[in-house]
């Protein structure tokens, strides 16, 4: 793919103008849609690598690679062998996106009985699966990328960096830098829920751009004060499911969560309903959120 | 100082005369907070209804106008063997800023020390700092107005014109000749005594609506002795360390600077972006190291710097007591409570 | 009467653009260098000879010891350096540097002839003219001898007007030790070098131990007269010029007669970031030198 045009050298000094393979595991491969959705700067975005595989964008295959995008979960045992395989062809290998970082919006079935999982999803047709995780919990990441879906912008800017020699770094302030910056009224103002304080910016402020809550889709930001928010949370009348519901939402905020519900005075058992509809539901619009009272 | 008084119905006819040739910034309404209370902003406005000079106070100072989030200082121009730096100041045009309150004026002065000064003015602040024309206009104390333990309810100079509501007229205070002139448009007259006296009545009643206060006194003194307190963990234990205080803040004015190549690689910039003193890399040199690891640090700093570093500067802080911080912090960290607690006064 | 406000523009176009601390310009104003000479001098650390491209701009950058200024690389970042050269050389710098960040690992990568901006020179400086017919103690620990170097050279072109002159420089080991081609010249031009190493290596003969015991060695040959007529440079981590400068203490040293030089990351250099406040002192206006009695009235610095 395009690329002889490339430039050699910045200031002098040869670039480093990497092979790069496209992988998913499971996933939506919405992050992967990310980075070809970008006409402007497309072309100088593949001048800068070199791809060798990228089933979105090209029908060619190649196993000689530097550096390996893998998006999406684990959730088969055939998918941590193919891992282990682009691990081992990789000098590089970054996690791409939430689900590649934390499990993503996959882990949330982890909750549940995963007998009942199974046959909710495949009914008839089992197929067989095991919980979601992230690529870390099999092989050793390199870099991660965070966010449901990644940014275009920051993924550019990785690649740059990486061409440079430059190193990677991620902001470690949370979101609402960003989304102050951005003039959004705060969502607390509104009466909506936001993870923003404690999670990881970098997005610039994406969702409460659309007044939608942070949903914390990239994580905790370094030393985040969730013992605070967790406070703040209650102060504007949300229930500590609420919180809940958003830090087990992308898998970013895993040992905080699991401590949280292990603190609440009734345990919530992760199978604790084997019927009917699982009680967490997350839709589109502003942070519409079902507790699943209906079954109670 | 010249005053003149008019009619409150001429002030639609300066801001149309003055909008026909110009772009006005105002406070308008931007929403409705859980409680219904409405929310103001300042933004660029052509039609005088939609601003609201009886506005209480916005989210977010004017700062984007003259101090925004992030800006470029350069950019270059990248060749086979060199480069070529090219450096603007980013404005075009001079801008109105049409009902600023006391504080935020203020806050411009106390920026026009550090940032306009003698030593190294900074020409991104100044270039648009010297092409605001600003009609300041009176206020009512907010429950988290401060200002006026911070000496800033008034404002003595920094304005081109100043509004104060008399009733049916409003009392301007003129400073420029340019406002001088733009007033000729309009149906003006001089004060008389009986103006004078309801300016002062209205000043005076002002004054009684003040109910949050910060005690200034030997403040920069204690601020040293209290240095190693308790009651910064306090405060620190509940900071969330998102920076919101210092991006609603009208006088922070810390930044960082980032440089970063393109992606056509024939080109790269350098990025000035407000940072704050309260976020964990603040502090951070190259190879890692943190100045200021912890929080209660971090927060510690940003009232060392408003209210100690500033006044051993400039003999005055760096504080306007506008409230937006403690208004905006989700954790609920308030000036007039921290300082409180670091004097003992907690009651 | 018109309505319409004029622009003001702060832009002087035209005028001979400089460093002037007062001007707008003098904000932005990068000095176009070229790098010169990259030598290597520990696996860590180069020195770069960097040279301002005009001759006249290059005349007219004038710079004392101590004072660092901001070395640019487009698109790769900015930093501030101390200035390691002698005063004498003007806008033909050199700055010893170490690999630390972005913009030193990609500094180590680029060859001679690689254009770079400058800005400055920065902040204050050791203040060489007080320490005319005195003795001095110049006392470096690692990089510490960066800045440094400077101050020696300006010994060494001034030799007459200082009396004793005595380098204690203590390193890691023996590999990380910086300019050695250079220590021959210093003793030759009558200045008493004293190197000690934390960890020994086969190679070396030298003392091996902390700066403080070399210092005590000395301290014990000076009678108290010398110490009367005696400043102290002291560049090297928080840790050490603390006890570096406690010890001169004891010699009835006033802390007014010691000056440290303080590292922090600036982002501008000129007061306004505030990133290398150091309680509310801006480090970069203020400082980097700081006479001993500052630093202790700083809060947060030691």
């Amino acid at each position: 793919m395009a690329g002889d045009k490339a430039a050699k050298t910045y200031l002098g000094v040869p670039l480093f103008r990497p092979k790069v393979a496209f992988f998913e595991l499971s996933s939506c491969e919405g992050c992967q849609l990310q980075i070809v959705n970008n006409e402007a700067t497309l072309i100088d975005f593949f001048s800068l690598v070199e791809v060798v595989n990228f089933r979105e964008a090209m029908t060619e295959r190649s196993d000689n690679y530097d550096i390996a995008f893998v998006e999406g979960s684990i959730t088969r045992s055939d998918e941590r062998e193919r891992l282990k395989k682009i691990r081992a062809n990789a000098k590089i290998l970054v996690a791409l996106g939430s689900c590649a970082c934390f499990g993503g919006v996959n882990q949330l079935k982890n909750r549940f009985d995963q007998a009942w999982v199974k046959n909710e999803v495949y009914g008839n047709f089992p197929v067989e699966t095991e919980a979601a995780r992230p690529l870390e919990d099999v092989v050793k990441v390199d870099l991660n990328i965070f966010g449901c879906p990644v940014k275009k912008e920051e993924v550019e800017k990785i690649v740059i960096n990486l061409a440079l020699g430059k190193a990677i770094v991620h902001p470690k302030y949370p979101v609402c830098m960003e989304c102050k910056a951005n003039e959004n009224i705060c969502l607390f103002d509104l009466g909506e829920p936001c993870l923003g304080p404690v999670t990881r910016g970098g997005c610039d402020s994406w969702c409460p751009n659309s007044k939608f809550g942070c949903w914390g889709c990239r994580g905790p930001a370094e030393d985040a004060n969730i013992e605070q928010m967790k406070f703040i949370m209650k102060e504007y009348g949300f229930s500590e499911e609420v919180m809940l519901d958003r830090l087990e939402c992308f898998g970013g905020f895993k040992t905080y969560a699991e401590e949280f519900r292990k603190s609440l005075p009734t345990v919530v058992t992760p199978s604790r309903k084997l019927f009917g509809t699982p009680p967490l539901k997350i839709r589109g619009g502003r942070g519409s959120y079902d507790s699943g009272e209906k079954d109670k | 100082m010249i005053f003149k008084v008019f009619d409150k119905k001429e002030l639609k006819k300066l801001f149309d005369v003055l909008s026909s040739d110009n772009s006005i910034v105002g406070p308008v309404e931007i929403g409705a907070d859980r409680n219904d209370q409405p929310i103001y902003a300042f933004s660029l406005v052509s039609d005088f209804n939609n601003i609201k000079l009886n506005y209480s106070t916005t989210k977010l100072p004017a700062k984007k106008f003259f101090l925004p989030f992030k800006e470029d200082l350069a950019t270059f121009t990248i060749k086979e063997h060199g480069w070529q730096k090219n450096v603007d100041y980013n404005i075009d045009r001079p801008y109105i800023f049409f009902g600023l309150h006391a504080c935020d004026i203020n806050a411009l002065n106390k920026l026009d020390k550090v940032l306009m000064g003698s030593t190294y003015p900074m020409p991104y602040y100044a270039a648009k700092r010297k092409n605001m024309f600003i009609v300041g206009i009176d206020c009512a104390p907010q429950p988290y107005c401060f200002c006026r333990s911070m000496g800033s309810d008034t404002v003595l100079h920094g304005f081109d014109m100043f509004l104060t509501d008399i009733g049916e007229e409003y009392f301007a205070e003129i400073l420029s000749d340019t406002a001088y002139n733009f007033l000729k448009k309009i149906n003006t007259r001089d004060p008389v005594e009986a103006d004078h006296f309801l300016y002062m009545k209205s000043v005076s009643e002002k004054n009684k609506k003040f109910t949050a206060h910060v005690d200034t006194t030997d403040l920069t003194k204690i601020l040293d002795m209290e240095f190693q307190s308790e009651v910064w963990k306090h405060w620190g234990q509940q900071c969330l360390a998102c920076g919101t205080c210092s991006n609603v803040c009208p006088t922070c004015y810390c930044y960082g600077v980032e440089e970063t190549v393109d992606i056509n690689l024939k080109s790269a910039r350098k990025t000035k972006s407000l940072y704050s003193c309260n976020l964990i890399d603040f502090a951070e040199v190259a190879g890692g190291h943190n100045f200021r690891p912890e929080q209660h640090i971090r927060l510690k700093y940003r009232y060392y710097h408003k209210h100690r570093g500033f006044v051993e500067a400039y003999e005055e802080s760096l504080c306007v007591g506008c409230g937006r911080c403690g208004e905006s912090c989700l954790a609920g960290i308030r000036v007039p409570e921290v300082i409180a607690s670091v004097r003992r006064q907690e009651d | 009467m018109d309505t319409h406000l004029k622009f003001t523009d702060i832009k002087t176009e035209g005028r001979q653009k400089s460093h002037r601390r007062d001007d707008f310009e003098a904000f932005e104003f990068t000095y176009k260098s070229e790098i010169t000479n990259i030598h290597q001098l520990t696996e860590m650390e180069n020195l770069y000879r960097i040279q301002i491209l005009d001759p006249e701009e290059r005349k007219r950058f004038t710079f004392q010891p101590g004072q660092f200024l901001m070395l640019e690389l487009p698109g790769i970042g900015e930093a501030p350096f101390s200035i390691s050269s002698p005063p004498s050389r003007h806008g033909d710098v050199e700055l010893c540097i170490r690999k630390a960040g972005n913009l030193t690992n990609f500094l180590a990568k680029i060859s001679r002839g690689t254009h770079v901006g400058i800005r400055g020179p920065f902040g204050t400086n050791f203040p060489m003219e007080k320490m005319h017919s005195q003795n001095i103690f110049l006392i470096a620990g690692g990089l510490g001898l960066a800045p440094l170097r400077s101050a020696i050279a300006y010994a060494q072109d001034n030799r007459s007007r200082f009396n004793n002159v005595e380098i204690i420089y203590g390193a890691k080991d023996p590999s990380q030790l910086l300019f050695t081609y250079q220590y021959d010249t210093w003793q030759a031009d009558d200045i008493n070098l004293n190197i000690i190493v934390e960890k020994t290596d086969p190679s070396w003969k030298g003392p091996v131990g902390l700066i403080t015991k070399i210092l005590e060695e000395i301290f014990s040959k000076k009678d108290d007269d010398f110490f009367k007529n005696t400043y102290a440079i002291v560049c090297g981590p928080p840790v050490m010029f603390k006890f570096v400068c406690n010890m001169l203490g004891q010699k009835d040293i006033p802390m007014q007669k010691m000056f440290v030089s303080l590292e922090r990351r600036m982002h501008c250099g000129m007061g306004k970031c505030c990133r290398c406040n150091v309680g509310s002192t801006y480090t970069c206006l203020k400082g980097p030198v700081f006479d001993y009695w500052s630093v202790m009235n700083l809060k947060e610095a030691i």
